[in-house]
């Protein structure tokens, strides 16, 4: 009868531990989005790109976008709201927008055409995965000693 | 029986309060007292500046040296094997890390992931531990050298090739191995700055200091529980705990896996606060320096409390943070600073048990001594009759 009380009470925890690592699994995805303000064509239809942007996050201006710019800004889950203040023309004032957004889990670095994002248009024409074009160079392994002591280029070249 | 009388007097005297006591149980805190004294004013840090930076290492390190108080109590020692739980830690951060889980909820899925690592390792420890009773700490030493080879071969040759990491931010260039350092930039002091208060210029990370209060209460409440009263047997007496029905054996396994499981949540916290792991050699040092901090504090092998975590990590990080600027201006090198706080470290745990060693020592020819004065009046009590 002890024993399997006591066994019943190691599934339970292992169960509540797993369900603990899976909402912090769900609640802590942190997603990397990139903010363009940058004219496109969707459907034969162009969307131009407005003067500039302000991107404020939690009441923090984040990004500060004028046209073809690119801002940045971090997130962690799947929610994400944002207000965005639009200056259309030069001189104009500025209009501002609450947006919400729900982020795919999925992804770690979302791209948002914000105008596309304005106009109301579907997801797959503002969301687009962003991919680093530029190759990090090759990071060589240090060469080490018996000792684990990393050699120097003279000590290297004797071998 | 007047003889008898006699001798209960003795300890009574010696129980009372003597300076020369006082000096002798407290010899490492007070050296490192007056090395501050000397050191604080001739660094020329400002008072500010040096609260918020015992605060910040209060907040870093204290959970980590918690973790050593139990397997003290189990008559373990000095539990160098925490650098165990300080890998499993490691090991939770870079599976975060790959998935993306950020903030206060990837410390949680980290420590989540350390779990049955560290209970795995702990078990295997303590199980070790049990064949060199006596020899516990240079055994768990020993130990925490053959652990990071396995460690480094899961991370620099199984990570990416044949446990899946997806990540190439994380990576090396030649697709499988972690690199050197893993950055925590989207955890980095989030705990800490969870609640956090700033008080004239000191920044209080009072959520990490909660966790660490809590921390304190599980221990205290634990050392009365069957458990920790059953530690504490086998702590004192190994035999007569065998002898009172204890599971001598099974008590200081648990003890071991206890230490290492908070030993991986401290390094997490304390990796948190940090900012970056590295990969290779963040676990190397800290069982080093955590010890020579709780040592520092005042305990010894066989006796620690939550007070010496409090006061070595004061002491012994204010050492840290004045040497080198102290040594610049002295000597005009702070390379001197660096090293003093180093050979400093060291120093204090071989000082520390030396001195248990003598006092050990000492106690065993004292009772040698009681025994021989007891037989010589029991002798002469027969005589009489």
């Amino acid at each position: 009868m002890k024993n399997s009380r006591r066994l019943l009470f190691r599934i339970l925890t292992v169960l509540v531990l797993l369900a603990i690592a899976a909402a912090m699994y769900v609640i802590g995805r942190g997603h990397t989005l990139y903010f363009d303000n940058t004219s496109m064509e969707y459907n034969g239809q162009t969307i131009e790109a407005p003067y500039r942007i302000d991107v404020y996050v939690g009441g923090e201006r984040v990004a500060k976008l004028k046209e073809d710019e690119r801002g940045t800004c971090t997130n962690i889950g799947q929610k994400f709201s944002m207000d965005l203040e639009i200056t259309k023309e030069k001189d104009d004032e500025p209009v501002t927008e609450h947006i919400s957004l729900k982020l795919p889990f999925s992804i770690d670095n979302i791209v948002v055409n914000l105008p596309a994002l304005l106009q109301g248009l579907d997801e797959d024409a503002y969301y687009s995965v962003f991919v680093p074009l530029v190759q990090e160079p090759a990071e060589e392994e240090p060469q080490v000693d018996e000792f684990g002591i990393e050699l120097t280029a003279d000590e290297e070249s004797m071998g | 029986m007047s003889a008898n009388n006699k001798q209960s007097a003795a300890p009574q005297k010696k129980g009372g309060f003597s300076l020369k006591n006082l000096i002798l149980d407290n010899t490492v805190p007070i050296m490192f007292i007056v090395i501050c004294a000397i050191c604080i004013p001739v660094s020329g840090f400002s008072p500010s500046y040096l609260i918020n930076e015992i605060m910040t290492r209060l907040g870093r390190n204290s959970f980590l040296i918690l973790s050593l108080l139990i397997p003290i109590m189990a008559g373990m020692g000095l539990n160098f094997g925490m650098t165990l739980g300080a890998m499993a830690g490691e090991i939770g951060l870079i599976f975060v890390s790959d998935w993306q889980i950020w903030g206060i909820p990837g410390m949680i899925l980290a420590m989540i992931i350390s779990i049955p690592i560290s209970v795995a390792l702990g078990v295997l420890c303590g199980k070790i531990l049990n064949q060199a009773k006596g020899r516990e700490m240079v055994t768990s030493y020993i130990m925490s050298y053959f652990i990071n080879g396995i460690y480094q071969l899961v991370v620099l040759y199984l990570m990416g090739s044949v446990i899946p990491i997806i990540h190439s931010s994380i990576k090396l260039p030649r697709g499988y191995g972690i690199r050197n350092t893993v950055s925590l930039l989207q955890m980095r002091q989030k705990l800490d700055e969870l609640l956090a208060v700033n008080i004239k210029g000191v920044r209080i990370p009072v959520a990490t200091l909660i966790v660490i209060a809590l921390m304190c209460l599980l221990i205290v409440w634990f050392r009365r529980t069957k458990l920790g009263q059953d530690m504490r047997a086998v702590g004192q007496d190994m035999q007569v705990a065998e002898d009172a029905g204890i599971n001598v054996e099974r008590t200081r396994i648990i003890s071991i896996v206890i230490s290492t499981v908070l030993a991986g949540f401290g390094m997490i916290i304390y990796l948190q606060n940090m900012g970056n792991l590295s990969t290779y050699s963040s676990h190397s040092q800290i069982g080093m320096f955590c010890i020579a901090a709780l040592l520092v504090g005042g305990a010894s092998v066989d006796h620690a409390s939550i007070g010496n975590v409090f006061l070595g990590v004061i002491l012994f990080h204010t050492m840290f943070i004045v040497a080198p600027k102290a040594g610049a201006v002295i000597t005009g090198d702070s390379m001197i600073g660096e090293y003093f706080r180093v050979f400093v470290s060291y120093a204090v745990i071989t000082i520390a048990l030396v001195m248990y060693e003598t006092k050990k020592r000492k106690k065993k020819s004292q009772a040698a001594e009681q025994l021989q004065a007891d037989q010589q009046a029991a002798g002469a009590d027969g005589k009489g009759a």
